[in-house]
């Protein structure tokens, strides 16, 4: 994919050039055609894909991470205690571990993968311009939709005695998921440096 | 006449120099792993780009202006 996108942006590049260098190739009809394919189509083309690119990459944990302040939200992952929700869900691969973030983070609406690139686009600004919150909370607190995305609906879900005597204040976020003595341990990047960590591949 | 093949010119060539750079920041946006990769591309590269994409735009508009142009 990069591979093909960066190709493509250098003969774009190459294709102007040579405009740039002999504007006289315009003159002619065909010389006309060319230049609207260099100058207007192409580049139009390169924004779409490095668009498309750039939204596939920022859904990536890699990617997530990378930014200073989710470090520990990353290496939460990696507590070994099946009681830390988004720990379990990534090493068990019930989330896509390349995008294991985004899995449960995004709400899954039409708009919803553009709505968080634009609230991804406010936290680079709090990270390099202003200061990042302390601590980091979700506004609007964690939607119970989230998890209901996968779990609504699957056998083990609604066969749970628990949850069917309240699925309909499950269902309309009226008690969240993460009510205590529920599934109430998910980041903890509190107690994060006194966590035993899961190695993988020991 | 031929003052207004200058002005195309010009137009053209600011067009390319635009694209060029606007292309050249978009490949290092993809090449460099950082939160602000996206920034960069965004409101760098894919600006610069659609910004010369207009003015070659322009440029086939006021191509087609001196013909009523001559007349005076
Ligand atoms: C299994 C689902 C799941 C995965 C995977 C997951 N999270 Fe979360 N995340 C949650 C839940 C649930 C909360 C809400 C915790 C709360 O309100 O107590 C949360 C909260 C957060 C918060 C807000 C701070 C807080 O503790 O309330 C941040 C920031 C965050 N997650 C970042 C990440 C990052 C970065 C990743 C990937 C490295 C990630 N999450 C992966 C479920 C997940
Ligand atoms: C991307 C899909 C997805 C999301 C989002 C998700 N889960 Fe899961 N979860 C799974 C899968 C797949 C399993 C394994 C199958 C099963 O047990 O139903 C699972 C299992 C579980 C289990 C059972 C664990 C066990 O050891 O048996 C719990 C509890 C759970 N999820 C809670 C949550 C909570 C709470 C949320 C919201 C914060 C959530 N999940 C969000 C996919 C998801």
């Amino acid at each position: 994919m990069t591979g093909i996108l960066v190709a493509l942006i250098v003969l774009t590049i190459v294709l102007v050039a040579a405009f740039l260098v002999r504007p006289t190739i315009t003159a002619r009809i065909e010389g006309k055609i060319l230049a609207f394919a260099a100058l207007c189509v192409l580049p139009a083309l390169c924004i779409a894909m490095g668009m498309s690119f750039h939204m596939q990459r920022s859904e990536q944990t890699k990617f997530c991470i990378s930014c200073h302040s989710m470090e520990a939200y990353g290496k939460s992952l990696y507590i070994d205690d099946a009681k830390h929700i988004p720990a379990q869900h990534f090493q068990n691969h019930r989330v896509p571990p390349d995008t294991a973030c985004y899995s449960c983070h995004t709400d899954y609406t039409i708009f919803g993968p553009f709505k968080d690139k634009l609230a991804g686009v406010k936290r680079i600004y709090l990270q390099y311009v202003s200061t990042p919150p302390n601590p980091i909370t979700i506004p609007g607190g964690f939607k119970n939709a989230q998890c209901l995305h996968c779990h609504l609906g699957a056998r083990a879900f609604q066969e749970n005695p628990v949850h069917a005597s309240i699925m309909d204040t499950l269902t309309s976020n009226q008690m969240s998921c993460l009510t205590s003595g529920c599934h109430d341990t998910a980041h903890d990047v509190t107690n994060i440096s006194h966590e035993k960590v899961w190695k993988p591949g020991t | 006449m031929k003052f207004n093949q200058i002005g195309m010119g010009q137009f053209f060539r600011a067009s390319s120099v635009l694209i060029i750079l606007g292309l050249l920041v978009e490949i290092v946006s993809l090449l460099w792993f950082h939160p602000l990769s996206f920034v960069l591309f965004a409101f760098l590269g894919a600006i610069l780009i659609g910004l010369g994409m207009v003015v070659y735009l322009a440029s086939l508009v006021f191509a087609a202006i001196p013909i009523s142009g001559n007349r005076e």
